[in-house]
């Protein structure tokens, strides 16, 4: 995701650009399969549950992983980490080029000051370095390159982006949309999901034809990802060298210039090491990864490893809540039906703790869900065999619109991640021990969130609410994992000054989501992209008065 | 140029701007990688074959739209018992099919293969039966009775079959638009 993004922007200002990719090249018009009919997988779309029980126990846990998509996940074997016993955490990894932005949710939703204040507000981690002003700009400039389709609302703490024309509701969403309107008002609001996914042609994408599983693949390039749209631009410059199955071991630190010089690579397939050396460095390998390299570069000077005399490397590990919402069924519009397989859905902004302070919880959480008609899925368990039993399955069911929540998560040293005194991974790589949990205030949150998720569907007229009865979700588990080489201003307290550059060793930045000093609610890939384009202008400008 | 070959060209090249004028089918040959039916050798010797054949039609019988035979049901339910089910799984599945036979020779001295297709109705419906019993009741789970995987695969094979998702289902090829709030039985395309 940031990596293609860094490797796009710092191309176009016309530095030769070194990308190092840990895992294989993706070729679209090989590994791409989102047109799989289910009858041309070997089990109809079940997955091999015996290989991936045995290779993928961990990332089998995603939503977006299934039969066609798992090759985009790693192999948990070869990428081991280890947690404390009672503190379950899904660490997800995408290994190939692109990383997960082959994989991801494309849900796109901008932060505000009522984000980028919150720590300084409730005193708790560091203050953000930077505010919604310092980042507009680049929010703009990502959501014109990438595409994003979305509906104008004009709220303060949803800010709206130069949107391509929304996804349409159906019948349920707008009925729900409406009658949520007339009781709640403003202050909550049903929007169509923004999201990362072209309804109409863009930079020579095309525009998604809602053919359903973008995690296994477009063709088209409808939805964006760094292979449909950000390498292609980086390479377009002539000053793009992408070298994939390139594992940075550590990064090379030069005493004398308080500088790295560079990257020392281990080749995945062949196990050679090779050293490349560089002007910047530009750490985009995943939150929790780039904090691995940074702690697994330690040296006699730095044995708690590089950029970290803070000591937050690694700390503040936060995801975001999940498995908080309900879902209720709907009588009438028996006779229409949604066809096409829409990739997105409808979106309902934070609405608490933004006018008035909820007693339970500070911060807030957003839902997102859609209405939808069961398919012959919901009744291959109901009674009956023989001809009326067939018919079962080809009549639509009911209508039935469901909301998820995704809650924020406060930053809390306790949650770390430190290098494993003996883990290692296949390529004899320190692997990760990650202590992680959820506090008071999420648990409330997911409370929260099933409580007024009710609320909206009782308002909406819904029969049969059941909240979702999941309990709270594992951490790691929504693959929002951030914060563990936190932004800040005050090199005692955090990782990076507030152009995501590292206070000790300045030619090092680190931009994608190990630099959040909070996690917000909202998916924060955007959020990621936007501060990598503008920590690379900011390098470059340094570059060029000498200051790296 | 094939037509085919010239659109696979264009999209490799990002040269394609513009995707209306294609029909569905064209679209979706982009990105399938059809794979020949792996050949498992399968755990089902030819009486189990023919016994969850004919269960399975019995289950989702041919009428205007085809049945599990048409779908060759029986080739997945295979598949599914010698690659996909635990050991444990797949052992109480076979018992459940001896089970079957045990029970129409009680009834009607004739292993379920070879009794009337009235019969064979009556004894599959009786165990279904046991397995609704279950669901209610809150007994042991009731998604593991032999009878709830034989028809739950059955179903899963049928409904992601070609013959059903073409025919019955009208589920492919899927259209290449989206209609939120279109009329049930709209032409998909």
């Amino acid at each position: 995701m940031t990596g293609g993004w860094a490797a796009k922007e710092l191309t176009e200002l016309g530095l030769r650009t070194l990308v190092l990719d840990a895992g294989r090249p993706i070729v679209p018009n090989k590994d791409y399969r989102e047109h799989t009919p289910p009858w041309a997988m070997p089990f109809r779309g079940l997955g091999d549950r015996q290989t991936v029980a045995r290779r993928q126990a961990v990332q089998r846990n995603s939503v977006t992983f299934d039969e066609m998509s798992h090759q985009f996940w790693v192999d948990d074997v070869d990428n081991p980490y280890s947690t404390p016993a009672n503190k379950a955490f899904h660490w997800f990894r995408a290994r190939q080029v692109g990383g997960k932005s082959i994989i991801w949710g494309r849900q796109v939703y901008r932060w505000s000051d009522l984000d980028f204040g919150a720590n300084l507000r409730d005193g708790i981690g560091v203050d953000w370095p930077i505010r919604y002003a310092d980042i507009a700009p680049w929010y703009d400039l990502v959501e014109r390159f990438i595409g994003v389709s979305g509906q104008t609302e004009g709220l303060a703490h949803l800010p709206d982006g130069p949107f391509l024309p929304p996804m349409a509701m159906n019948c349920v969403e707008s009925h729900v949309r409406d009658r949520m309107a007339s009781k709640f008002g403003r202050d909550r609001v049903l929007t169509m999901g923004r999201v990362a996914v072209l309804t109409e042609r863009h930079n020579g994408r095309a525009a998604c034809h809602y053919c359903g599983p973008c995690h296994r693949g477009c063709v088209t390039r409808s939805y964006f990802s760094s292979v449909n749209a950000t390498l292609p631009a980086a390479e377009a410059t002539g000053r793009l060298t992408l070298m994939p199955d390139s594992i940075a071991r550590h990064l090379v630190y030069d005493d004398q210039t308080n500088r790295v010089s560079g990257v020392l690579v281990l080749d995945a397939r062949t196990r050679e090491t090779r050293e490349y050396t560089a002007r910047v460095v530009f750490l985009c390998a995943s939150a929790l990864e780039s904090a691995r390299i940074l702690l697994n570069s330690a040296t006699s000077r730095h044995p708690d490893g590089l950029a970290n005399s803070s000591g937050q490397v690694g700390r503040n590990v936060m995801d975001h809540i999940k498995w908080g919402g309900a879902s209720g069924t709907f009588d009438g519009w028996s006779d229409r039906q949604p066809i096409g397989q829409r990739p997105n859905g409808i979106y309902i902004p934070r609405f608490r703790n933004v006018t008035t302070r909820h007693p339970d919880f500070i911060r807030g959480y957003g839902f997102q869900g859609g209405a939808g008609r069961a398919g012959w899925e919901a009744k291959a368990r109901a009674p009956g065999i023989g001809l009326a039993f067939k018919e079962g399955l080809t009549r639509p069911g009911p209508w039935t619109m469901s909301f998820g929540g995704f809650g924020e998560m406060l930053p809390r040293p306790e949650n770390r991640a430190t290098v494993h005194p003996t883990l290692v991974d296949a390529w004899g790589i320190p692997a990760l021990h990650i202590t992680c949990g959820w506090s008071d205030n999420e648990l409330a949150i997911h409370r929260d969130m099933n409580v007024t998720a009710a609320e909206l569907l009782e308002a909406a007229g819904a029969k049969h609410i059941r909240p979702d009865a999941r309990g709270p979700s594992t951490p790691g588990n929504t693959n929002h994992e951030m914060g563990t080489a936190r932004m800040g201003r005050d090199p005692k307290t955090s990782v990076l000054n507030g152009w995501n550059q590292s206070w000790d060793v300045p030619n090092v930045f680190v931009t994608d989501g190990a630099c959040m000093a909070s996690s917000g609610n909202q998916n924060p890939s955007l959020t990621y992209m936007a501060l990598t384009a503008r920590a690379c202008h900011y390098a470059v400008d340094a570059l060029k008065r000498g200051d790296l | 140029m094939e037509r085919r070959e010239l659109i696979r060209f264009l999209m490799a090249t990002a040269g394609l701007k513009c995707l209306d004028g294609f029909m569905p089918d064209e679209l979706f040959a982009f990105g399938v990688h059809v794979r020949e039916a792996r050949q498992s050798s399968g755990v089902l010797d030819a009486h189990s074959r023919r016994t969850v054949a004919i269960a399975a039609e019995r289950i989702i019988p041919a009428s205007d739209t085809p049945g599990a035979t048409d779908a060759d049901v029986v080739a997945f339910i295979d598949r599914m018992l010698a690659d996909w089910y635990n050991p444990d799984e797949r052992d109480r599945f076979l018992a459940g099919l001896r089970e079957l036979d045990q029970r129409c020779r009680a009834g009607y001295r004739k292993d379920f293969a070879d009794c009337a297709e009235r019969d064979q109705v009556a004894v599959l419906t009786a165990f279904d039966d046991d397995v609704s019993r279950r669901r209610h009741t809150g007994g042991a789970n009731p998604n593991e009775h032999w009878f709830a995987m034989l028809k739950y695969t059955t179903v899963f094979g049928y409904c992601t079959s070609e013959v059903a998702m073409r025919r019955t289902l009208g589920s492919w090829p899927r259209p290449t638009r989206y209609d939120g709030c279109a009329p049930v039985g709209a032409r998909q395309g």
